[in-house]
């Protein structure tokens, strides 16, 4: 009975003005962001290798010097790996820094070089252009706001109306349940507003796929499966949403003005609003507090070590003891005091984040940026691998250090490190991977907050529908 | 019987859900947004006043005229809680330099704030309005023709002797009543807000401007008024119409303004351009530099070092400053000897003669780089976003987003206005300099026969345009609005005159 009565609904769906303009609006808007992306996705392929390979010839170079070259200089800019489903969600790539640099220096004297330390350059996207500032047309712009607007668009009839027209009377007078109806309603509308998108994704993913500069390898084609799957979820909660507004209200149009203002609300609005109440309200502090600070530590180490140095005479154990000690306590302190501002902003992040979780567009197009690995948790792991890398990277010296003999193990100063030039191959290099497990470990929360609206707007659609008077 | 139609319509429109929804989803957004945008205001006025503060202590430190930079910084806006434009977005702090001429392109960040906060979009009221008010203008018309049709009324008024064209007027009046009545009252808050607020200080020529912001936001409602009337008009059911109006709405609001931008390629081309322009400019460069070595070479004294050798205790620098993407390149040298070396003050006077040559071929060296990379910026930066606003203004949000920016003067002109300014302040310290015999002064380089007396510096200060140029930057896209509300009125008679009831 259910099939029959979704068939019913399709049936009237199909031959309606709004599912032509549907079909219309998601198939130009999911061309465009496939024209787009074959547009721009070679040239940011091309320019990630073109930079990894400078890295490594950056790399090789200081490792034909010598250890201590090596480890003074350090690996240079490590690149975050362009996704390859960056058209799904751009995930405000362009807000964040392509890189972190494992190679800042800030200081040199006559006899010692500061050691490098990891850096995180901001990313200031903006400054020089003054094209118009609009949203990206990707995946998550489509799914968010236009099919969020479409599931509406489709349901804010299907009680209401039918009441009006007196045929709900005539279906409820046959031997059917009232939850038959409305599961039928909603299936039938999940069908007729997925038919469109479907024919819009398969376009586009027909347009990018059958292009020679971009290639889906098969863990691409999953997440783009499990993205899909997320945007039916998503449609769903749209479509119970709009069942329950039309039940509990008594004609279509008052039903449809409540349900754009919702969305208006829930969706435009509420994402961009709540972060401006969250996240301004804890200002970082400004930068040139955070220069001061660097300065000032600079300053007491300085202070510390230069009379404790003067003492010892040139070129002995003690002075390169104290000369290693103070350059890797330099390194070890101006490192931690980047880490700790990089780790305020991204606190302050976390917390906006957590607070624009309310708006069910924003949970998303989180869910579509960890599937199509962008945006800011594809950011935290490029973060984590770098530190994982970094680690690997100073081990390395250690080691290599301590297996020449003739080396006095004292980092810091070049009289005190190995000489030997590096073979290039066995220095580490730095591989920007992406996982999907972890993936799905920073989305579970989302991805369960978002059935837990879905199957309370469905039950409230029920309750709604089984008290309604005929 | 104008006057009783447009009573029936309005008591009509008054007593309706959509009428109390509109009133309170506007007012609650415009209130909730204002009070946050007023704050973020706020923390933008203070990072400015701390860099006035900063670049005031920087100047009293500098004791000679070549041993900095001199610094100035962009006040935010007010007017940009209504449009914030590119306000937030461009640098808003520049140099002013001899041998460098300040431009949009390398204007610094006052570097406050978290960065990666900009991942979340912020908003402001034009774009509340553009959003609820065009919604809000279609839901009270869908119906307005169709809805009186089926139920038959439309029949009943025609029977009596009135013209059509008085219906739709009173339709629209009566319409547009109603729909102010949540713009005014929502602006109105906003402006109590922003009075209260202590540290924001509205001149007449703002509350000139913040009318024309209201002016630009009733023609754009006007407008959508219109196509949802149009639409009525030329459907038959109002279900249809409701269809149709909400899929017109979707694509000019939330569909065109992102697809077009984003399908629009940018100008690749222009990469050819960019490298030619910074040869030119790196040429024009290496002519000083040629000159410069030329001229030390010639000398008496051996060596090139900016300081000839004279620093004890200071600092002296020299470089070439580059950064092709925005074409910038300039060289830079001068000192800061506080304390000088005794047998280094023979070639004082050497050192005088040299930035007496040097500072002057910068400045003209500085002024004919930047005739070559003006027109190459245009071309480059500013065509493109030219085209970008011009297809923006197919859809009637571009074109009432083009006329508050304008009204703000957060638009690209607003900007310019403010690096204009800053090239002005640039001739002018040269000239004071030039009054002051800076360049062939000892203390231009030196400071141990005493610091520069910096009081007799100008000031920057920056004036926003007067509210004509506004109004003159704004009144192509008025007029645009105004064209189209009259277009769409005369569509809407046509159809309607022509339609059997």
């Amino acid at each position: 009975m259910i099939w029959h009565i979704a068939k019913r609904e399709l049936y009237d769906n199909l031959s309606s003005l709004r599912f032509a303009l549907a079909t219309v609006l998601l198939l130009g808007l999911m061309l465009t962001n496939a024209v787009v992306h074959l547009r721009e996705h070679p040239e940011r392929v091309q320019r990630y290798r073109d930079r990894v390979s400078q890295y490594q010839n950056h790399i090789a170079s200081h490792a034909a010097n010598s250890l201590y070259d090596l480890a003074q200089e350090g690996p240079g800019n490590l690149h975050k790996k362009p996704s390859d489903l960056r058209f799904c969600a751009e995930g405000g790539e362009a807000f964040m820094s392509d890189r972190a640099w494992a190679g800042h220096h800030r200081w040199s004297t006559d006899t010692l070089k500061s050691f490098w330390i990891l850096t995180y350059p901001s990313a200031t996207p903006n400054r020089d252009n003054v094209r118009p500032d609009v949203t990206k047309v990707d995946w998550g712009f489509v799914i968010g706001y236009v099919l969020s607007l479409i599931a509406l668009l489709f349901t804010f009839d299907s009680i209401s109306g039918e009441r009006e027209h007196g045929t709900l009377r005539l279906t409820l007078a046959n031997s059917i349940p009232r939850h038959t109806v409305l599961i039928g309603k909603f299936l039938g509308a999940l069908i007729s507003v997925n038919i469109p998108f479907i024919l819009a994704v398969l376009v586009n993913l027909l347009v990018i796929s059958t292009s020679s500069d971009v290639h889906l390898g098969a863990e691409a084609w999953g997440r783009l499966g499990i993205i899909f799957l997320i945007a039916v979820l998503y449609t769903c909660l749209f479509l119970a949403l709009g069942l329950l507004v039309s039940a509990r209200v008594q004609r279509s149009a008052v039903s449809l003005v409540i349900l754009l203002l919702v969305w208006v609300v829930f969706v435009v609005f509420m994402p961009s609003t709540l972060v401006s109440i969250a996240g301004k309200s804890t200002p970082s502090g400004p930068t040139f507090d955070f220069s001061e600070r660097s300065w000032k530590i600079h300053g007491e180490l300085r202070d510390e070590y230069s009379p404790r140095r003067h003492k010892e005479a040139e070129g002995s154990i003690k002075r390169i003891q104290i000369d290693g000690a103070y350059v890797t306590k330099d390194a070890e302190q101006q490192e931690r005091l980047h880490e700790e501002r990089l780790n305020q902003r991204i606190a302050e992040v976390h917390q906006a984040r957590t607070i624009t979780r309310i708006s069910p567009v924003t949970i998303v197009q989180n869910l579509i940026e960890s599937f199509a690995g962008t945006g800011f948790e594809r950011h935290l792991q490029f973060l984590e691998n770098v530190r994982a890398y970094v680690r690997e990277f100073r081990t390395f010296i250690v080691d290599t250090d301590s297996a020449d003999p003739e080396s006095l193990h004292i980092f810091g100063v070049r009289t005190g490190m190995s000489q030997e030039p590096v073979n290039r191959e066995a220095i580490p290099k730095f591989e920007d991977t992406l996982n999907l497990s972890k993936d799905f470990n920073t989305a579970t929360m989302e991805l369960l907050l978002l059935m837990l609206f879905v199957l309370v707007l469905l039950s409230g659609a029920y309750l709604a529908f089984v008290r309604v008077e005929v | 019987m104008l006057i009783t139609l447009v009573r029936r319509e309005l008591l009509d429109n008054l007593m309706t859900f959509r009428f109390a929804a509109a009133v309170f989803i506007t007012l609650l957004l415009v209130v909730a947004n204002t009070a946050v945008l007023i704050k973020d205001y706020e923390r933008r006025l203070e990072a400015y006043n701390t860099a006035l503060k900063t670049h005031q202590q920087q100047l009293r430190e500098r004791k000679t005229y070549s041993g900095g930079l001199l610094e100035i910084a962009r006040p935010p806006n007010p007017l940009s809680i209504f449009n914030v434009g590119l306000d937030k977005q461009l640098g808003d702090e520049t140099w002013i330099y001899h041998s460098y001429v300040p431009t949009l392109w390398d204007a610094r960040m006052l570097g406050t704030t978290n960065p990666l906060l900009n991942l979340f979009s912020s908003i402001d009221i034009v774009f509340i309005f553009e959003v609820v008010l065009s919604l809000m203008a279609l839901i009270f018309a869908y119906d307005a023709i169709a809805g009186e049709r089926e139920r038959g009324t439309l029949r009943l008024v025609l029977t009596h002797p009135v013209s059509r064209g008085q219906i739709l007027l009173a339709k629209y009046i009566s319409a547009m009543i109603c729909l102010l009545v949540p713009l005014l009252m929502s602006l109105l808050l906003a402006l109590i807000l922003l009075t209260t607020s202590t540290t924001i200080s509205l001149s007449t020529s703002d509350f000139l401007r913040i009318g024309g912001i209201i002016f630009s936001s009733v023609a754009y409602l006007s407008v959508f008024y219109f196509i949802g009337m149009l639409i009525s008009a030329v459907t038959r059911r109002t279900g249809t119409a409701l269809m149709l109006s909400m899929f017109v709405w979707g694509f000019s609001v939330l569909v065109y303004p992102n697809v077009i931008v984003a399908a629009i390629a940018p100008p690749y081309t222009s990469q050819a351009r960019m490298v030619s322009t910074f040869d030119q400019i790196k040429q024009i460069w290496d002519e000083l530099d040629r000159e410069r070595k030329q001229f030390l070479a010639n000398d008496a004294v051996p060596g090139e070092d900016p300081s000839f050798g004279m620093v004890k205790s200071g600092f002296a620098y020299e470089y070439f400053y580059e950064d092709s993407s925005v074409l910038y390149y300039h060289y830079g040298a001068g000192a800061h000897v506080e304390e000088l070396n005794e047998e280094s003050e023979p070639s004082v006077p050497h050192a005088q003669d040299y930035y007496r040559f040097l500072v002057p071929r910068s400045v003209d060296t500085a002024e004919q780089t930047w005739l070559v990379q003006r027109p190459a910026l245009e071309a480059i930066f500013v065509q493109p976003a030219i085209v970008d606003r011009i297809l923006l203004r197919f859809s009637p949000v571009g074109m009432y987003d083009a006329a508050t920016q304008a009204w703000a003067g957060t638009d690209l002109h607003g900007l310019r206005d403010f690096f204009e300014a800053a090239r002005k302040y640039r001739r002018t310290v040269i000239d004071y300099y030039y009054d002051k015999n800076a360049f062939r002064a000892r203390e231009w380089f030196s400071a141990d026969k005493g610091a520069v007396d910096w009081d007799s510096l100008p000031q920057f200060s920056f004036q926003r345009s007067d509210v004509r140029i506004h109004a003159e930057r704004a009144l192509p896209d008025m007029l645009l609005l105004l064209m189209m509300n009259l277009l769409l009125f005369m569509v809407i008679l046509l159809v309607f005159t022509k339609s059997e009831v």
